[in-house]
């Protein structure tokens, strides 16, 4: 009651006297003798109790702890009421700026309040840097700190234009996700590599990290000595042209599904590559746009090499054996894996025989009067010789049958003359 | 010929050896067509269950050659022993094609249609017989040598053109489907489905057969064995 009282007067004196505001402003110590009480909390008008009890130790190990409260409580007496809003911004401009420009920035200031504040990620009074291992942004709990909202089917629900949330959480078991999760790799990338931090952006917008165009930097971020290989690629030259069809790295390799090359469920794997290839290769209105040959993904799957990766054999060449990875040219080019002069020492790789002489004629064969006659024309004589046969087998036996119908009076069975 | 079987009516048709060639190749033609189509139609359900029970692609392909290697022993020893030996040369004289086949293929339709009264006397091997075997032998070589040219792969990209392989595993296949076009319908029709043998031709497992169908389906054999008082 007696501090009630002092607080008042000292409110009064403050109104009439121009004592300077320091003198008025509350120690950690003051504050502490409410809020270091752990039963203390305020009712909200729809019933919900928050605690409004701070854990003063943590607060000094936090990276504030050598501030006092008011630093950003700025309007705290003791005691008060509701006070104003804490401005992060204050101190922190830049990355108050550039999450105003966020998804989760643009959404706030349009009064929807179930997307992250800073202190949603950041954490309030026990907020450490980013690179103590308790922090909530520590690169290896970056993960479950997203998740937190971002694997609720709810979030889903309420925002559909979210992709899906099994698909979010799918990066926990991708190669990025089992290298931070399982082996404890401080390189592997979490969330924050790929999509930013403060200004996290839908892959569809221009400025987003994870927009299309932006995506082969991106990656190459980290994988610098790939990013050089696919920029003289030609789907790199491609992309970088201006032609939005030229896959970038995510068409090949997914988003947060992507995974090792050697595991079977990797859209790269030895079984999975072809039809990931042929997802634009097998496209007419691609192959007619850009020129390309036809075919391409029927034509290796009926042969030797298709079929034997079709039932697991990996062994067997699929497209990256012969037509490279990153690395991809147009067989034009004199430097492509599948340029005519270069085949012997591509097919090489695999068969030492296969000489110039081998790799003479096409690789891909379109079964087509134009493209392989020699194997065409063997077909169709086949065809024609094999059902000419059946249809004179089966005149011959109709025939057989009919003529001993017609004798079937006649002694012998076959209606023969018996030799007497 | 024992006199029992001369007393119950039968004939040896088939010898011992050759009835244990005859079912070499059943066996072994069954299981390459079953193991080569499989991967010939390597895109249909049936197949995929095929592949699936053979343990996939890789031992499939070892079933199928060891397979093949058998058919081509067998092969080969039934080369040798109708070029050489006392049973088979004249089996093999037997089995040549002369006009004599053409006319009796031309008198059995007119036969058949009702424009001739006589049906046409066969030797031993009437042109049905001789057809089947010339086909299946030739039919045999070549799918062999293809099969052979396919397996030693880097053997063979050594001398030919990649075309050439490809040709090689369009005619091995197809000259496979044409084998079994030929042995599933025309053959198993011969000897199971003709009215003069139905259900069975007991010749492939017994060897003989009733003297009474020998003198009603190949009369000249017939007469030759009894002028040579084996009958």
């Amino acid at each position: 009651m007696i501090r009630n009282y002092l607080a008042a007067a000292l409110a009064v004196a403050a109104l009439f006297l121009t004592v300077p505001a320091g003198a008025a402003t509350p120690g950690v110590g003051e504050c502490m003798d409410c809020h270091g009480d752990k039963t203390i909390e305020k009712t909200l008008p729809n019933g919900q109790t928050v605690s409004l009890y701070v854990d003063l130790q943590a607060y000094r190990s936090s990276v504030h702890g050598g501030n006092t409260c008011v630093t950003c409580h700025a309007d705290a007496k003791a005691p008060h009421e509701k006070l104003q809003k804490v401005s992060c911004g204050k101190c922190h401009g830049d990355s108050e700026k550039s999450y105003a420009m966020s998804s989760h920035g643009i959404m706030r200031a349009k009064g929807v309040t179930d997307v992250p504040a800073c202190h949603d990620c950041h954490g309030m009074h026990d907020i450490r840097k980013p690179q103590d291992p308790a922090d909530r942004t520590f690169r290896l709990n970056i993960v479950a700190t997203c998740l937190r909202c971002h694997k609720e089917r709810a979030l889903e629900e309420r925002y559909p234009h979210l992709p899906d949330h099994k698909m979010l959480a799918a990066y926990e078991q991708s190669v990025h996700g089992m290298a931070s999760k399982k082996s404890g790799l401080m390189g592997s990338a979490v969330c924050v590599d790929c999509h930013g931090n403060h200004a996290i952006l839908p892959g569809d917008q221009p400025r987003s990290a994870t927009h299309r165009q932006n995506i082969p930097t991106l990656c190459g971020k980290c994988h610098p000595g790939i990013l050089e290989q696919y920029e003289k690629s030609v789907h790199g030259k491609g992309m970088r042209g201006g032609i939005a069809e030229s896959p970038v790295c995510t068409d090949c390799h997914g988003e947060h599904t992507i995974a090792k090359v050697h595991d079977p469920s990797s859209a790269v794997s030895s079984r999975n590559i072809p039809k990931t290839c042929s997802g634009c290769h097998d496209k007419e209105a691609i192959s007619t746009r850009y020129a390309l040959p036809k075919k391409r993904f029927s034509s290796y799957m009926d042969s030797f090499h298709g079929i034997a990766v079709e039932y697991g054999m990996t062994k067997a060449a699929n497209c990256s054996s012969c037509h490279g990875v990153h690395d991809i040219l147009p067989s034009a080019d004199p430097a492509s894996t599948v340029n005519k002069a270069n085949l012997p020492k591509t097919c090489g790789k695999c068969h030492p025989n296969a000489g110039p002489n081998f790799a003479k004629g096409d690789i891909h064969v379109d079964i087509s009067p134009k493209k392989a006659m020699g194997v065409f024309a063997v077909r169709i004589f086949y065809t024609i010789f094999i059902s000419a046969l059946v249809i004179l087998f089966a005149l011959h036996v109709g025939l057989e049958l009919y003529g001993r119908w017609n004798r079937r009076k006649e002694k012998a069975p076959g209606g023969k003359e018996r030799p007497s | 010929m024992s006199r029992a079987d001369l007393a119950a009516g039968k004939v040896i048709r088939m010898s011992l050896l050759f009835r244990v060639q005859h079912l070499l190749l059943t066996v072994l033609l069954t299981v390459l067509a079953v193991t080569g189509f499989a991967l010939m139609y390597h895109e249909n359900f049936l197949a995929r269950w095929i592949i699936e029970l053979e343990g996939g692609v890789h031992s499939r392909g070892i079933v199928h050659r060891t397979a093949a290697v058998l058919l081509m022993a067998n092969l080969v020893y039934h080369a040798f022993y109708m070029l050489l030996s006392r049973e088979g040369k004249p089996e093999l004289r037997q089995l040549f094609i002369g006009r004599q086949d053409i006319d009796d293929f031309l008198q059995s339709l007119r036969y058949n249609l009702g424009m001739a009264k006589e049906y046409p006397r066969f030797g031993k091997y009437g042109y049905k017989e001789k057809f089947q075997y010339w086909g299946a032998s030739v039919g045999v070589v070549l799918i062999s040598v293809t099969g052979i040219m396919l397996w030693a792969e880097e053997f063979s990209m050594l001398f030919f053109p990649k075309v050439v392989l490809d040709l090689a595993i369009i005619i091995h296949g197809y000259q496979g489907l044409l084998a079994f076009a030929v042995l599933f319908l025309w053959h198993l029709y011969n000897v199971h489905l003709h009215p003069s043998v139905f259900p069975m031709n007991p010749s492939w497992i017994t060897g003989k057969v009733s003297a009474e169908w020998l003198r009603e389906e190949h009369p000249l054999e017939y007469e030759k064995l009894k002028g040579e008082g084996l009958l």
